[in-house]
C-alpha cells in the first residue's frame, strides 16, 4: 500500500481513492474483476486468485453518460454505476460479474456488457424465493459461473481452493461482526461514518488485505479515547444502499448511527458460509438465505393454507428485533432510494413490524446524489426530535 | 423574585425558503412583536436585520433576550441563535399553543408541504412532500405569474368560479403550460383558478391521508391566506379547517415557545444552558467554509 496509514486513517484514504490499490495490483499482474452487487459470491473469484472490486457509484458525480442507455425514471444507483463505468473510471477491470438481484441490475448488466469490452463477462441468474427448489437452481447457476471462470483463468476451481477462500471471506464476516460490536456502547466507539469508510474499503481490496485492515481498525478503535460524541438518539438505518459519508453525516449530526442495515454496512457480512461437501451448496444457501435484501421474497406460510400476517412479518423482519434490543436502538430510518420498488414495497410491512415491537420509524427518500441535502436534513432532524425527548 | 427573572424575553426566528419570520415573546408567552420579510438569497444572510426590526418594535435590546431558537431551512444561518429546532417541531408547538385541541396541522409553504400529527402539544409524526414543487406554494406562485395576476388576489377571484376546470398536471411546469393553453382557449380565469386550487388541495390531502387526519385540523403557511385554497382543502378533506390569524407565524411562534421551555427546563434539570454571543452578526454563506 502506498501510505504508512493503518486502521481508520487507511480506511479513509482508500474510501477517498477507492481504485488506487486495484490499479497497483493490476500493474503487478493481478486480474481485477468488477461486481455491482453483494450477491455475487466473491469466494469463487478469490479462489482463482482474481481480485473482486465492487463497482460502486459516486454520489458526487452528475450522471450524464448513463442517459445514452438508461431511462431517467430508473434506479439512480445503477444509473450512477453505469455512468462511472462508461466514463472509464473502472478501466483497470479485466472482467465483470453481474447478477439478477433485482430487475435494474439485470437490465443494466446487458447494457454494461454491450457498451464495455472486458475480456471476461458473466451474468448469474438468481431466483427471488428461498424455496428448496430455488436454492437448487441457484446452485446450478453457480456451477455455470464456475465453468466460465475456469475457462477464463485456465485453472480448475477445486474444492480445496474454494474452501480456503470461503474461510478467508468467513473471517471477514466475523471481523465485521466484531467491528459492529464496538457500536453497542453509548457513545459508540466507532461512528457510522467511519464504518462506511471501512466497509467501502473492504469492497476495494483483496480479502486478505481487507482482513488486515479490519484487525488494525478493531484494535485501534478498542484502544481509542476520543471516539464519537454521544448524541440524543441511537439509530438503525434500513436501506438498499447507504455507502456515502455525506449522507451518513446528515444522520450523525444529531444521532449515533449504530447499525447500517444496508449494502454499505452490515448486510453482506452476517453469519457465515457453511463448508458443505459440495462447496457450491454452502454458497448457494448463504447468498440466497442469509443476505436479507428486500429483493428476496420470504414467506413464513410456505405451503400452508392459513395466512398469518404477524408470523409473516416475524419471518421477514424478525432478525432485526435482537439487534434493536442489543444495540439499544430507539429509532429506525427507512431510507429509500428513489424508484427502488423492492424496498418501497417492503417498507409498509417493515413499518407494521416495527410498530408491533414498539420502535418508532420514519421513511425518507433520496435519489443517490449529494445535491439538495437540506430537505433530507430537516426530515431526519424532525424525526430525531420526536424520539429523543 | 429578582429583577432579572421578571424580565425574560424569548425569540423565535423562522427562515423559510420564501419568508423570514421573527417572533418575540415575554415569559408569559405574550406576543411582543413579529416581523415578516422576504427571505431571498441576500436576506438569508441578514437574519440580524429582521431581528433588529423586531427588537425595535418591541423596544428591546438584543441583550434582553434570554434564549433564541432558529428554525426553517435557513436555521443554520442565524449566528445569534442558541439552538436550532426543525420547523416541524416548531409548527406543532406553535399550532397547539394557538389551538390546544389541534391534533393535525398542515403547513403549505413556498417550497414544501408538511402534515403533522400533534400529541400533548408536541410533534408526534409527520409526512412531507417529496423534492418537487407540486403541492407547494410555488405551484400557485408560478401559475399566478403565468396568468399575470397577483398571488394575493388568486383566492378571491377563484370564489367567483361557476365551474372548476380540471387541471390534470400536478407538475408545476406542465400545469403552467396547461393553464396558459386553457386561457387561450377562452376558459374563464376564475374557473381555471378554482381548478388550480382543487389540484393543489387534492395533492396535499393525499399526503395528509397517508399520515391519518384527526380533528381538530389547522392549516398554516402562506397558502392558508388564500381563501380559495382553504375552501378547496375543506372539500378535499371533508372536514372543518381552522386557520390562525397569522398563518405564517406559527413556526416562529413555536420556536419562541420552545426557546422559553428550553430555557426553563435546563436549570430545573441541573444543567448549565450554553448561549451564543448576543451580537447581531451578519451571516454569510462563505465565512465558515472558505475562510
Amino acid at each position: 500500500m502506498s501510505g504508512k496509514n493503518k486502521g481508520l486513517s487507511k480506511a479513509r484514504e482508500i474510501y477517498l481513492n477507492r481504485s488506487q490499490r486495484a490499479r497497483e495490483l493490476k500493474a503487478a499482474g493481478k486480474k481485477i474483476i468488477g461486481y455491482p452487487c453483494v450477491y455475487v459470491p466473491l469466494e469463487m473469484l478469490t479462489a482463482l486468485d482474481l481480485v473482486p472490486y465492487q463497482t460502486c457509484g459516486d454520489m458526487k458525480e452528475p450522471v450524464t453518460e448513463a442517459d445514452r442507455a438508461l431511462p431517467h425514471a430508473f434506479c439512480p444507483i445503477m444509473r450512477n454505476c453505469l455512468h462511472c463505468a462508461l466514463k472509464g473510471k473502472n478501466d483497470f477491470l479485466e472482467g465483470m460479474v453481474t447478477i439478477h438481484s433485482c430487475d435494474p441490475q439485470e437490465k443494466t448488466a446487458r447494457v454494461w456488457e454491450s457498451y464495455t469490452k472486458y475480456p471476461y463477462f458473466h451474468f448469474i441468474d438468481m431466483p427471488i424465493t428461498v424455496r428448496p427448489e430455488a436454492v437448487e437452481y441457484f446452485k446450478g447457476q453457480l456451477d455455470d459461473f464456475r465453468k466460465t471462470l475456469e475457462v477464463f483463468t485456465g485453472k480448475k476451481l477445486s474444492k480445496d481452493r474454494l474452501e480456503v477462500a470461503t474461510k478467508s471471506h468467513n473471517r471477514q464476516r466475523a471481523l465485521v461482526t466484531e467491528l459492529y460490536e464496538l457500536t453497542k456502547s453509548s457513545p459508540p466507539l466507532i461512528s457510522g461514518t467511519e464504518i462506511v469508510q471501512v466497509v467501502k474499503a473492504l469492497t476495494s481490496l483483496p480479502v486478505a488485505e481487507g482482513n488486515d485492515l479490519l484487525i488494525e481498525t478493531i484494535s485501534e478503535v478498542k484502544k481509542r479515547t476520543a471516539g464519537p460524541e454521544k448524541k440524543s438518539a441511537r439509530l438503525l438505518i434500513w436501506s438498499s444502499t447507504l455507502d456515502d459519508t455525506d449522507i451518513m453525516q446528515v444522520f450523525e449530526a444529531k444521532a449515533n448511527v449504530v447499525m447500517n442495515e444496508s449494502c454499505g454496512g452490515v448486510r453482506a457480512y452476517r453469519g457465515e458460509v457453511k463448508l458443505t461437501a459440495d462447496p457450491l451448496e454452502g454458497l448457494a444457501d448463504y447468498y440466497l438465505n442469509e443476505i436479507t435484501c428486500a429483493r428476496t421474497f420470504r414467506q413464513a406460510t410456505l405451503g400452508e393454507t392459513r395466512k398469518d400476517y404477524a408470523r409473516d412479518l416475524q419471518s421477514r423482519f424478525g432478525y432485526l428485533k435482537g439487534t434493536i434490543k442489543d444495540w439499544r436502538i430507539n429509532g429506525v430510518v427507512m431510507l429509500l432510494v428513489r424508484y427502488c420498488d423492492p424496498f418501497a414495497f417492503e417498507m409498509p410491512s417493515l413499518k407494521d413490524y416495527l410498530n408491533s415491537i414498539g420502535i418508532p420509524s420514519t421513511y425518507i427518500e433520496y435519489d443517490y446524489t449529494t445535491g439538495a441535502l437540506a430537505p433530507m436534513r430537516t426530515r431526519v432532524e424532525a424525526f430525531i426530535e420526536t424520539i429523543s425527548r | 423574585m429578582t429583577h432579572q427573572e421578571v424580565n425574560l424575553y424569548f425569540a423565535g426566528v423562522d427562515i423559510g425558503s420564501t419568508m423570514t419570520k421573527v417572533v418575540l415573546t415575554d415569559k408569559a408567552g405574550n406576543l411582543l412583536s413579529f416581523i415578516k420579510g422576504p427571505t431571498g438569497a441576500e436576506h438569508r444572510r441578514l437574519a440580524n436585520e429582521v431581528m433588529r426590526q423586531a427588537l425595535e418594535e418591541a423596544r428591546l435590546h438584543i441583550d434582553d433576550i434570554s434564549y433564541v431558537v432558529a428554525t426553517g431551512y435557513g436555521r443554520l444561518n442565524v449566528p445569534f441563535a442558541d439552538r436550532q429546532i426543525t420547523e416541524l417541531s416548531c409548527h406543532a408547538r406553535g399550532v397547539s399553543s394557538l389551538f390546544p385541541g389541534a391534533r393535525t396541522a398542515i403547513d403549505i409553504g413556498g417550497q414544501d408541504a408538511k402534515c403533522l400529527r400533534i400529541d400533548n402539544g408536541r410533534l408526534a409524526s409527520f409526512v412531507m412532500n417529496d423534492k418537487c414543487a407540486a403541492g407547494t406554494g410555488r405551484f400557485l406562485e408560478v401559475t399566478a405569474s403565468a396568468l399575470s395576476i397577483r398571488l394575493e388576489d388568486m383566492g378571491d377571484i377563484s370564489l367567483k368560479a361557476t365551474r372548476r376546470v380540471p387541471i390534470s398536471n400536478l407538475c408545476t411546469i406542465f400545469a403552467q403550460q396547461e393553464v396558459v393553453a386553457l386561457l387561450s382557449r377562452g376558459e374563464k380565469l376564475e374557473n381555471i383558478l378554482a381548478g388550480l386550487h382543487d389540484a393543489l388541495a387534492s395533492r396535499v390531502a393525499a399526503l395528509a391521508r397517508r399520515l391519518g387526519i384527526e380533528p381538530e385540523l389547522v392549516l398554516t403557511g402562506g397558502v392558508a391566506k388564500n381563501i380559495g385554497m382553504v375552501k378547496a382543502m375543506k372539500e378535499s378533506l371533508g372536514c372543518e379547517i381552522l386557520v390562525p390569524k397569522e398563518p405564517l407565524l406559527t413556526g416562529a411562534l413555536g420556536a419562541a415557545i420552545l426557546a422559553k421551555e428550553t430555557y426553563k427546563k435546563a436549570p430545573a434539570a441541573g444543567e448549565a444552558l450554553p448561549t451564543k454571543s448576543r451580537r447581531l452578526e451578519k451571516a454569510t454563506f462563505f465565512n465558515q467554509e472558505y475562510r
